[in-house]
């Protein structure tokens, strides 16, 4: 049942956004001119990061690529429980959806799905031009790829879940999702790798999720390294995901309960 | 905001139709809305078809169908037949009932030639009638309907009232809970009455008793005036202009008398 329902979440979600035709052409054409600019910025640059860019094959647009593609999951993660909980609310749907048997937490979870498999189809896009655009990724380890990649989803969907929780009980104000969307780009390698910065700083970078989805994803698809050498990253990513996952539904439950109590449910 | 009740007390026996009366902020929607699980009570029990709304929650909803008057609660860009293919997936309902199910219902509702129409395109009749198709996707038990009839025009909603009455309580026999500030329609529709104000049922009864128990008989009008002191009209912000006081010693309003039930 809950296969048919996910189906169903797909659908609806796929449905709503054909019926946006302008918005969606709109992002891919502009998805196109950031990965642009990168490309422009990285044959600029020839060269000169080289001393930094070494342990990720040494090619700086190669290397932003996949920074920006993964760390997408992290953007669309973080938002969309919280986004879905916040639209349902908004379009007033919140209230049909809850008085069936299906549980809070499945009707949140689904509403994201098709938030997932947007961004899937971006970072696939992602690839798919830097590929044209000379991004080398005839050695990728697919299989730990797809490892890490589906860690990096479960990492990131319970911080979503966590930031959700926040939305529906204060509605605005979301501390986590300022905190690690403003942390997460500056101290998770996206952009840059984390090795430029002074080694205190890089205490930050190794606290963050993200640091070990990119560095990892990086090492997989660039340079096609072993399971057994992605270990240090897919550990502690199954690690922060042990951690995260029970303790989002945790304290979604419990965020649930208390808007129930003061009839905040359906509140915005 | 969130009226708080007390000392609510209700009974609806299997088949019947019971009508929520009462001004805006009374109550009804707060008291729909915990019979269906959105909001959980601080204290007291309420059971839906014999389920605990808190405990068994989950079980309640399966046996409930919800019938709201918020036009928003459906997807607008989203066809009619989509929406309740959508709903009824989330009753749990296996995808070879659904389509036979929701084209059951869209002939039920008299939707069935717009069906495949983005839902943005429906008049408020047919909004309506869409909320009631949803309503009873489940072949629910107990049906809630929340105002049903509160955003139609007089005649879109004797149609509606025409429906529930022929339909949901003559054919299918269903167990409803309907809450409305319309007297004819409280009066035409339930098999028993329950007046609501300030969050307490001040009376509840078939609507014929409500009328006896004051002497003299009278309107529910007059039965809503004497119970709560207030005169019924769609938005009750102030007290009656006239004065109905009720004697709860001696059972005497003005020129009422309270029988004993």
């Amino acid at each position: 049942m809950i296969f048919e329902k996910a189906l169903w979440f797909i659908k609806r979600g796929y449905l709503l956004q054909m019926s946006y035709k302008f918005d969606f052409f709109l992002r891919m054409f502009f998805m196109l001119f950031n990965i642009l600019t990168y490309y422009f910025i990285a044959k600029m640059m020839g060269d000169a990061a080289a001393k930094y860019l070494e342990p990720y094959g040494g090619d700086y647009f190669s290397f932003v690529l996949i920074g920006m593609a993964f760390s997408g999951y992290l953007m669309i993660s973080l938002r969309s429980f919280s986004e879905s909980v916040r639209d349902e609310q908004m379009m007033g749907t919140m209230e049909a959806m809850l008085v069936t048997p299906t549980s809070t937490s499945s009707i949140i979870a689904l509403s994201s799905l098709w938030n997932f498999i947007f961004a899937s189809f971006r970072v696939f896009l992602y690839l798919l031009i830097g590929v044209f655009l000379g991004v080398d990724m005839t050695r990728a380890n697919v299989v730990a790829a797809l490892l890490i990649l589906i860690l990096t989803i479960i990492c990131f969907s319970s911080i979503g879940i966590l930031s959700a929780s926040f939305i529906m009980v204060f509605k605005r104000g979301d501390p986590i999702n300022m905190l690690l969307m403003g942390t997460s780009e500056l101290f998770g390698g996206v952009l840059f790798p984390i090795e430029v910065f002074p080694t205190w700083l890089q205490s930050i970078s190794h606290i963050l999720p993200i640091t070990y989805a990119v560095n990892g994803m990086r090492h997989a698809l660039l340079q096609g390294y072993s399971l057994g050498s992605l270990a240090p990253d897919i550990f502690t990513l199954a690690l922060f995901s042990i951690v995260l996952l029970p303790l989002s539904l945790f304290i979604f439950d419990k965020a649930v309960i208390k808007v129930k109590a003061e009839g905040g449910l359906v509140q915005y | 905001m969130l009226t708080t009740l007390d000392g609510v007390n209700i009974k609806v026996r299997e088949g019947e139709v019971l009508g929520l009366l009462g001004p805006n902020g009374a109550g009804k929607s707060t008291l729909i809305k915990i019979l269906c699980t959105l909001i959980m009570p601080t204290e007291g029990n309420a059971y839906v078809n014999g389920y605990d709304v808190v405990k068994e929650g989950q079980k309640a909803r399966s046996c409930i169908g919800f019938v709201t008057t918020d036009e928003r609660s459906f997807y607008w860009r989203l066809s009619g037949r989509e929406n309740l293919q959508f709903f009824a997936t989330l009753h749990n309902m296996p995808q070879t009932k659904v389509k036979a199910r929701v084209e059951e219902l869209l002939d039920v509702v008299h939707l069935k030639n717009r069906a495949d129409e983005p839902f943005l395109n429906y008049s408020a009749g047919m909004k309506q009638r869409m909320a009631i198709a949803r309503g009873l996707l489940n072949d629910p038990a107990v049906l809630f309907m929340d105002e049903p009839t509160r955003s139609l025009d007089p005649s879109a909603a004797k149609s509606l009232r025409d429906f529930i009455k022929e339909h949901i309580v003559g054919e299918k026999g269903k167990t409803v809970f309907i809450s409305t500030h319309q007297l004819d329609e409280a009066e035409q529709l339930c098999d028993k009455v329950a007046i609501l104000d300030e969050g307490r049922i001040k009376v509840q009864g078939s609507p014929e008793e409500l009328k006896e128990s004051l002497s003299g008989g009278g309107s529910l009008c007059d039965v809503f005036s004497f119970y709560t002191g207030k005169a019924f009209v769609e938005e009750i912000s102030s007290p009656a202009p006239f004065t109905l006081r009720r004697d709860r010693r001696r059972g005497r309003g003005l020129g009422m008398k309270r029988k004993g039930f």
